[in-house]
């Protein structure tokens, strides 16, 4: 589904993904963890190439994203993406957040696009919130709507970076509900998150990441229980203290 | 000192001034809108990738910004018909208003888009909106809600310097209070009738600026 070939990155002369190879099943779950600043979220982003690659290849569903003559947008509508801070479209209500890429880009008629869309806000708990802006919102809902975004446009990955890392602890877990449920439905998903908890219930493997490379990749249980690398123990011991 | 100030004079010039009223109203209001799609592509111009583009904009905001409008309107009026481009004086007084307050709304408009947060615009593109999609839906409804208040400001410039166009003998609201002052002897009640409509265009300016600027507040619900 997603494969890294020798993926390198560098912003100005700082190495950011060194020599990255990895490959993601259909229906896989995988969970990115590690300290900030080691690459995790740029990881992800490269994916649906918010950020542009130096060198090496990324497939998604066998096409090279990080080639001239890629039809990027048929790609990035493919794949769904969920940003830490929700950026949700603030001029235009839930709704309209939810159907304009369905619309504009898929070319969804717009009546279909609102039936699924409602589908959406029901799935992710919040049916009632459809004609509302995203200010009159908490930040849970926020997400929740972004999560529903993402889904409208029916893809085939989704991609989380750090999606609950600007809520209030109270508003952490509506979010998780919703994306637990989307992984026990065979979704596959690329979590970039500190969620341990997420990580032990619905990933099938969970990545480390320091200094730009992927440390350490193993199944939850294996990753917590028995971690291999001195910084993979550094790293889940400064966790685990404060949960 | 008002005994000597004759309404009946100015009840008599009204028509003149209703027609340079509405000459000033059109006049502006199609300067307007050539400005405001001026502004707006020279803004994407000047923040576009392509340098070339970029330098073309930036040329065309500096000059304008850094020379009297006055100079401008001289330089079409008497300077493009030695170039064999002839316009006629309503034309030639649109384009000079209308490049003019481009200028202007290009660096308005600019602000305003550089304020949306960047986060949006990587939201867009995740989604797979283009360039030109990411602009019409998501920035620039944004950008101009948020620049209304400098906008407007532009506007009611460009209404007061369409007056100028009275000096390449356009009838319009000045040139009415001119030819009343000239023909009467009562430069007093012409200038002061003159202002009295230029006033009443601002506050109907005024008026439209806040109604939108509350029912965008409305629907940010801040």
């Amino acid at each position: 589904m997603i494969i890294f070939k020798n993926v390198n990155k560098w912003f100005g002369s700082l190495h950011v993904l060194k020599d990255i190879n990895l490959h993601i099943h259909p229906g896989e779950v995988v969970v990115v963890c590690g300290p900030s600043g080691s690459g995790k979220s740029t990881l992800i982003r490269c994916i649906n190439q918010l950020e542009p690659i130096q060198k090496g290849e990324i497939y998604v569903d066998g096409i090279q994203v990080n080639k001239r003559s890629t039809n990027l947008t048929k790609i990035r509508s493919e794949i769904g993406f969920v940003f830490q801070q929700f950026n949700l479209y603030p001029h235009l209500t839930v709704l309209e957040n939810v159907v304009l890429s369905p619309i504009k880009v898929k070319k969804v008629p717009r009546k279909e696009a609102e039936e699924n869309a409602l589908r959406l806000l029901e799935r992710v708990g919040i049916p009632d919130k459809a004609n509302d802006y995203p200010s009159q919102l908490s930040g849970g809902q926020c997400q929740r709507v972004a999560i529903a975004r993402g889904l409208a446009m029916n893809p085939k990955v989704m991609l989380f970076d750090e999606p609950t890392s600007a809520l209030d602890p109270e508003m952490i877990k509506e979010v998780l509900d919703v994306m637990v449920e989307l992984a026990q439905e065979g979704m596959t998903m690329i979590v970039v998150t500190h969620e341990m908890g997420f990580a032990r219930q619905v990933a099938d493997r969970v990545f480390f990441m320091d200094e730009g490379q992927i440390v350490e990749s193993n199944t939850p249980d294996e990753f917590f229980d028995h971690p291999e690398h001195e910084r993979t123990k550094e790293f889940l011991s400064k966790i685990i203290t404060h949960n | 000192m008002l005994e000597h100030f004759s309404f009946r004079v100015i009840g008599q010039y009204l028509p003149l001034f209703l027609k340079g009223l509405w000459a000033t109203c059109w006049i502006s209001g199609i300067s307007i809108f050539f400005a405001l799609i001026i502004g707006v592509v020279a803004c994407g111009m000047r923040l576009s990738k392509n340098k070339f583009f970029q330098k073309l904009a930036g040329i065309y905001i500096e000059s304008i910004r850094s020379t009297p409008l006055l100079a401008q309107l001289y330089f079409f009026y008497f300077g493009l018909p030695s170039l064999h481009v002839n316009l006629n004086e309503v034309q030639t007084g649109i384009l000079a208003l209308a490049l003019n307050s481009g200028a202007y709304i290009a660096e308005i408009v600019r602000a305003g888009i550089v304020s949306i947060p960047h986060g949006q615009v990587e939201a867009a593109t995740a989604y797979g909106l283009n360039y030109f999609q990411r602009m019409r839906y998501i920035i620039l409804p944004q950008a101009l809600g948020v620049t209304i208040p400098a906008l407007l400001g532009q506007f009611i410039v460009l209404v007061k310097d369409s007056s100028l166009v009275s000096l390449i003998s356009v009838l319009e609201l000045t040139r009415a209070g001119q030819l009343m002052a000239s023909e009467r002897f009562m430069p007093a009640e012409g200038f002061f009738t003159v202002a009295a409509f230029y006033l009443l265009i601002y506050y109907i300016l005024k008026y439209l600026s806040n109604w939108w600027q509350n029912r965008l507040i409305y629907m940010e619900g801040h």
